[in-house]
């Protein structure tokens, strides 16, 4: 009798709940969209640093909107919000008062990008171990 | 009937959602995605679409400046993180607004709302029977009665959603039609579409003034995609 295989539970530090919506059990979709997120988050945020350091907030802002996109498609609700008040500030504060916020955001995107890291990888072995 | 549409996103893993999507549902063909507003013009200009996917914030354009580019009125769908656009979206006539990243289920909402207001206007188009150049009037069901407007006491007609306002001296009358719908029926008289909202009577036209027209009072804005058409309409010495 051939058994029944239990579904993969996404990480805690993501919002489970909204990824089992969004990937209605397509794995492999998912491990796809991990895998490229790994590969265009940094291309993203090469242009946040950017802007940071031209002081270009403008700029600034719409990197981080862009950033803030992404993680909401990897299940960083929370993220997403935090991106969504630094890019709100983006308009009013100068780079001096942002840059708290700034350190803030780098230290909570390289957590962020440790959990996806993960992730993928029990993915993939998941997804390999039904092929 | 499938809708054929196209996919404006400068995020890749926005777009290939959408388009997964699109597949999925066998609703919509996807006929091309576009990183920028400058590309999907160019698309546009040579193609037309049922659809439009579109993206707010994108590098250079916004979402925004496309809709002031367009030559014609496909339905749009706006693809947005930013709930900030919701006023705008409602000023643009948007058909409905994605929140991303949305569901396969809110995607075939909105699909459905599509089809729905498609076969509603489909259903409800106004009794426009002879063509109107040949009687020099039309009837419109305004008010729950048929109204008789004279074409030449027609100033400005604008768009309202599923709704269109026929704007003349003494009155206004809204009637349930699209303004894509009342461009073909006026088709050949001295009407020009001058805006994604606007349709004008040239002969009723007071002045123009950089982007704005003026009728009677009235300030209709002249969309960027428009401004070429309606100069070589003027009789401009």
């Amino acid at each position: 009798m051939q058994k029944i295989r239990p579904p993969f539970v996404f990480d805690e530090n993501l919002n489970s709940s909204f990824l089992e919506e969004l990937f209605e059990g397509d794995t492999k979709y998912a491990e796809a969209v991990f895998e490229d997120f790994l590969k265009d988050l940094p291309v993203y945020w090469e242009r946040v640093e950017s802007a940071y350091h031209t002081r270009n907030l403008p700029n600034l802002g719409t990197s981080v909107h862009t950033c803030k996109t992404l993680f909401g498609y990897v299940g960083f609700t929370d993220l997403q919000e935090q991106c969504q008040q630094f890019e709100n500030k983006c308009s009013v504060n100068s780079p001096e008062e942002l840059r708290l916020d700034y350190i803030l955001l780098i230290q909570r995107k390289e957590k962020a990008q440790h959990v996806i890291e993960k992730e993928y990888a029990r993915l993939r072995i998941f997804n390999g171990e039904s092929d | 009937m499938k809708l054929s549409c196209i996919i404006v996103e400068d995020i890749q893993i926005a777009a290939d959602f959408l388009r997964k999507f699109c597949e999925k549902s066998d609703l919509v063909e996807v006929r091309g995605h576009f990183l920028n507003v400058t590309d999907a013009l160019e698309f546009l200009d040579r193609e037309r679409v049922d659809l439009l996917f579109l993206d707010v914030e994108m590098p250079g354009a916004n979402g925004f400046d496309l809709l002031d580019r367009l030559t014609y009125s496909p339905m749009i769908i706006l693809t947005t993180s930013k709930t900030e656009y919701a006023f705008n979206a409602f000023q643009y006539h948007v058909n409905d607004y994605l929140k991303k990243p949305f569901t396969y289920k809110r995607f075939l909402e909105a699909i459905g709302k599509l089809q729905q207001q498609t076969a509603d206007v489909a259903q409800g188009q106004p009794p426009v029977a002879t063509a109107p150049a040949e009687t020099g009037f039309l009837f419109i069901k305004a008010d729950d009665k048929l109204t008789k407007i004279r074409i030449d006491d027609i100033l400005f007609l604008e768009s309202m959603r599923d709704y269109v306002k026929f704007v003349t001296p003494s009155k206004s009358y809204v009637t349930y039609s699209t303004l894509k719908n009342m461009e073909e029926k006026l088709n050949g008289q001295t009407f020009l579409k001058v805006h994604r909202s606007y349709i004008v009577n040239l002969a009723k036209i007071d002045d123009i003034r950089g982007n704005t027209i003026y009728i009677l009072g009235n300030q209709i804005p002249i969309g960027k995609g428009h401004k070429d058409g309606l100069e070589s309409r003027l009789n401009i010495l």
